[in-house]
């Protein structure tokens, strides 16, 4: 008894471990699954965040006089202001936990300095860049100082020390031959130029230029003054923007916009823009650059930003309203009218900041209203972005009857993935520069001001584009080689064919894919007639030798057994190829003027890339074929011989019994080996690596190559910055590949249930 | 010892002496089969006439080839790798192996009910009307006729009359069976072959199939293989008894279960082996 019972805890043991083994290996599959599903989400979600705006510190300042010009360094840990009584304070900020031990508090003048001569009074400050400050004095005085900031280690711990320069030395700028004073004046700079436009007290509209002799870089730098007078038919402007290529001049006379192009000895009108309002009683109130230089910002009495950019129409290259930005107040007697237009330095962000003190955050491309508040009650006298765009300083000034009371704000911005929406994602966006909104995928480009579109459209349809071509090779080639081996091969034969072709599947994809890539597509290209002969030869020749041999004597057929009688079809396919390729330089001769490739292009108009989906099909749908042809084959193989004979016992034929019965019962089945091998195609990397050609085009020609998701991924994973916005994006589009998939085989599932339900055997 | 059932015995009031039929008496004749499975024989020498619209039953025990031979009157057997077959089967005096005959269609007109219900994964309809569909049949009133008739036929019509669209899937195994039948006489064969057709089913099904046999007979010729002596003895005119692929004896049913002329044949029945 003692022995049964052990024998049979024993089994019980056993069972339980099993058990335990089997529950615990289910769910840390599923675990996983959700594990990674989790962690793709949790790298996506901040590009889908709106910005958020905290105050970090402020100062009450002791300075009386108005200040004009506001300014912080790249960590946020020095701030400047500049007032119109011609000094320039840095204030130490202590915004972070590393600055804790410095001894400095908040608030603490780090250094003041006086700018201009005693006495002399600031009219206006221009900034250009981050750092370049042109001043303005009442007196006409002009000079270019550049605040910097040095990072400096005392006792372990850092602190930044401000300075000033003086690029240009400081001795006043002539800007006007005639020494008038000017009202309105912009600049911009390069290394070996400067540039001014500038509205004289007498009316004038002058442009000047400072050619380096060798490099403003250096100080004191010699150079040669150049003096153009533009116009004088303005009597009045209110703005002037140079482009910070300094090719382009914008002028704003109430409500127009004049664009003059620079050149080195001239300046000529090139278009005017007139926004046409949909209101009365509209008027432009501001205007500024948007980063890049190419985009032009307007702002109304309104409360409505539009953004114009040149577009090449018929006419020519014609400025254009591309879009408009108006922020969501619901205010009772209109939106308030906008009072300024901040552009952010390298994204094409803008703040703007309206008569009753509201700030709002935009950015262009993406149509985005990112933030919407009100900073701070008092009246606002000046605002900075900082320069990684991360922060804000803002000069406020409080009005008590008795004393002026200045407070400098610093707010902390979070704003890090403006141009990501879903919007920009999956919808067509206007581009600076493009004719039309369209889809999009550049990531990365030469220049610094480039701004990378990231529209998921051409890489998602490039994905199913490459699939459905490789499918479209695979899936008759795979299904009929399944019916075959299944229906009609005899088993000796099958034995061995039906592991030679799943051994196919274990086939590294990357010799696939370079062998497309650089075999393949190069000999497509030479003998593209060939290509399309073989699609028809292949299958006519094998018909051909089907039917000569269906004809032969039978003694004739008995001498061959028949296990091997379908090799007789080996050197029909041999020569079916080599005519096909031996036809093909007599064929372009004839009918394509001796280059198809050259046809295509030239008379037909059809763009043709090397690598293209022709080759993407075969080479993948190759991949793909042993995947669909094993699961194909297992299930019309496994249709019971019950069901078989009772069709053929009706007197059907053996075609008649495959069509009606066998395909059908074995659909399910069948259906599944298709989704597998397009949840297979469309997974696949190598392949489409090595022989799409990696354009991210949208375009079904056959001749085209395309994008795909997961080639993507591969190729610019490596190269982007971690947490960057475009890091974040692989995430996404490694997010849509997996839910592409996870579609596919949903779908396949559900309907190989649906299908088993309908037609299970018993 | 065997209870042989009145109207077996009183279905067969003139017996046909099987040795000296008049031709048009004669549905099969099988002239010297032979059968070779590669290197084993597993018919031998069989001759014998089956009478038209009779019901004749093929027993023997296990691997005695009865399956076999029924399989050779439509050729099922070709399907079978390494099967090769001598000698003749005459259907109205035209040798089924002949190589002229269209196989397909030959099984038109000697249709097979198998061991084991197959009815297609398809609507009752559809599985009744499929015979008739591939031969091209598409008349809508055609097929319907055919449907009811043969369900009728089959004695399941008042079953199923209301579900001629669902799956025959649904159908209960004796159901199954009986639509498989109806299937086989939609498109009229002469002669119906029953391959062991109640060995998968329960005793009900069982009955209320034998009792369609007995209906069958008049309009068709059937030869069925049974298992089950009781049922040969309730349901066939002539039996045929076989062992080790010969045709030990063969003669009316009652005769071959009263009185059986060899040995073997009273071992086989009293339960010697088998």
């Amino acid at each position: 008894m003692a022995k049964v019972s052990k024998s049979n805890r024993s089994r019980e043991l056993k069972n339980s471990v099993a058990k335990w083994l089997v529950t615990v290996g289910g769910i840390s599959v599923l675990f996983t699954l959700v594990l990674i599903f989790l962690y793709l989400l949790y790298v996506i979600k901040p590009i889908f965040e709106s910005a958020t705006v905290e105050p970090v510190t402020q100062i009450a300042l002791t300075t009386k006089t108005e200040t004009l010009s506001v300014g912080v360094d790249e960590l946020k840990e020095v701030a400047y202001q500049i007032s119109q009584s011609g000094n320039i304070n840095f204030y130490h900020l202590k915004t972070s936990d590393e600055q804790a031990k410095n001894q400095y508090q908040s608030g603490d003048i780090a250094l003041s300095q006086p700018l201009v001569e005693q006495g002399d009074i600031l009219s206006q400050v221009i900034s250009f860049g981050l750092d370049n400050k042109l001043l303005l004095t009442k007196q006409g005085k002009i000079q270019l100082i550049k605040p910097s900031f040095q990072a400096q280690y005392t006792d372990n711990s850092r602190e930044i020390v401000p300075r000033v320069s003086y690029p240009l030395g400081e001795s006043s700028l002539v800007i006007d031959e005639q020494d008038e004073t000017i009202s309105v004046l912009d600049f911009a700079m390069s290394d070996e130029k400067m540039v001014f436009v500038a509205f004289t007290q007498d009316s004038r509209l002058i442009y000047t230029s400072f050619i380096a002799e060798d490099d403003f870089s250096y100080s004191d730098s010699d150079y040669e003054t150049n003096f153009i007078e533009i116009s004088d038919e303005f009597t009045d402007v209110d703005e002037v923007y140079i482009s910070p290529d300094l090719n382009l001049a914008f002028v704003r006379s109430h409500s127009t916009v004049f664009v003059y192009d620079l050149d080195d000895d001239s300046a000529s009108l090139r278009a005017t823009i007139n926004p046409e309002f949909s209101q009365a009683n509209t008027y432009l109130t501001t205007m500024a650059l948007l980063s890049g230089g190419s985009s032009l910002l307007l702002g109304d009495n309104q409360g409505q930003v539009s953004q114009w950019f040149e577009v090449a129409t018929d006419n020519g290259r014609q400025f254009k309203q591309v879009r408009t930005f108006k922020s969501q107040t619901n205010a009772t007697q209109g939106e308030p009218a906008i009072r300024a237009i901040y552009p952010e330095q390298f994204r094409k962000s803008f703040y703007t900041l309206n008569e009753q003190g509201e700030l709002n955050i935009f950015y262009t491309t993406s149509d985005a209203h990112l933030w919407q508040g009100t900073l701070v009650e008092e009246n606002m006298q000046a605002l900075a972005i900082a320069p990684r765009a991360d922060g804000l300083v803002v000069m406020s000034e409080s009005l008590n009857t008795d004393s002026v009371k200045q407070t400098l704000h610093v707010f902390s911005v979070h704003n890090e993935h403006p141009e990501v929406t879903w919007h920009a994602l999956w919808q067509e966006v206007w581009y600076e520069g493009y004719a039309e909104p369209d889809y999009i995928w550049q990531s990365t480009s030469g220049s610094d001001d480039f701004e990378a579109k990231f529209s998921l459209v051409p890489i998602s349809f490039g994905t199913i584009k490459a699939a459905l071509y490789a499918m479209l090779f695979a899936v008759p080639i795979a299904l009929t080689a399944a019916i075959y081996t299944a229906y009609f091969m005899t088993p000796g034969l099958r034995k061995k064919v039906k592991p030679t072709i799943e051994m196919m599947e274990a086939l590294p994809t990357v010799i696939l894919g370079f062998l497309a890539g650089l075999w393949l597509a190069p000999l497509m290209e030479a003998y593209l007639p060939a290509v399309f002969l073989l699609f028809i030869f292949l299958p006519l020749s094998t018909l051909i030798t089907a039917f000569v041999w269906h004809n032969l004597p039978r003694d004739l057929k008995t001498k061959v057994p028949e296990t091997l009688a379908p090799l007789i079809l080996i050197p029909v396919i041999i020569l079916a190829a080599y005519a096909a390729f031996a036809l093909s330089p007599v064929l372009e001769l004839v009918f394509f003027g001796g280059d198809m490739r050259q046809y295509i292009t030239n008379d037909l108009g059809i763009d043709f890339d090397q690598r293209n989906a022709l080759v993407v099909g075969i080479a993948m749908g190759f991949a793909v074929i042993p995947t669909i042809f094993s699961m194909a084959e297992d299930a019309i193989f496994s249709v019971p011989t019950h069901l078989t004979s009772g069709s053929l016992a009706l007197g059907a034929t053996q075609w008649q019994t495959l069509a009606k019965v066998v395909l059908l019962t074995a659909s399910p089945g069948i259906f599944s080996a298709v989704m597998m091998g397009l949840g297979r195609a469309v997974g696949e990397t190598m392949i489409v690596l090595m022989a799409t050609g990696n354009t991210p085009i949208l375009d079904w020609s056959i001749f085209q190559g395309m994008r795909t998701l997961a080639a993507n991924i591969a190729v610019e994973m490596p190269e982007s910055e971690v947490g960057s916005s475009h890091y974040r994006i692989l995430f996404l589009a490694a997010f849509v590949l997996f839910v592409f998939t996870f579609i596919f085989n949903t779908i396949a599932e559900f309907v190989r249930q649906r299908l088993r339900e309908k037609y299970s055997s018993m | 010892m065997i209870s042989v059932t009145p109207t077996a015995l009183s279905d067969s009031p003139n017996k046909l002496d099987l040795n000296n039929l008049s031709p048009e008496q004669v549905a099969l004749n099988i002239n010297n089969l032979n059968l070779h499975y590669g290197n084993k024989q597993a018919l031998q020498n069989i001759s014998m006439a089956i009478p038209k619209g009779q019901v004749t039953a093929f027993i023997g025990p296990s691997g005695c080839g009865k399956s076999t031979l029924l399989r050779c009157i439509n050729r099922m057997n070709d399907l079978v790798d390494n099967c090769k077959i001598t000698g003749e089967i005459n259907l109205h005096g035209t040798n089924i192996y002949d190589k002229h005959v269209d196989v397909a269609e030959l099984r038109r007109k000697v249709g097979m009910v198998f061991q084991r219900p197959n009815p297609f994964p398809k609507t009752i309809y559809e599985n009744v009307i499929y015979g008739l569909r591939i031969m091209g049949e598409n008349n809508r009133r055609v097929l319907d006729d055919a449907v009811e008739k043969s369900l009728r036929s089959a004695a399941l019509w008042n079953e199923v009359k209301d579900r001629l669209h669902e799956s025959a899937l649904g159908l209960s195994g004796g159901q199954q069976q009986r639509l498989v039948i109806a299937r086989a006489i939609a498109i009229q064969p002469e002669v119906l072959l029953l391959d062991e057709p109640t060995s998968a089913l329960d005793p009900i099904s069982t009955l209320t199939i034998e009792e369609l046999i007995n209906d069958l007979k008049k309009e068709f010729t059937v030869v069925i293989v049974t298992h089950n002596m009781q049922q040969a003895a309730r349901v066939s005119d002539q039996t045929a008894f076989m062992y080790m692929g010969d045709l030990i004896e063969y003669s009316d049913t009652n005769t071959l279960f009263t009185t059986p002329m060899k040995k073997k044949t009273e071992d086989y029945i009293t339960g010697r082996y088998g």
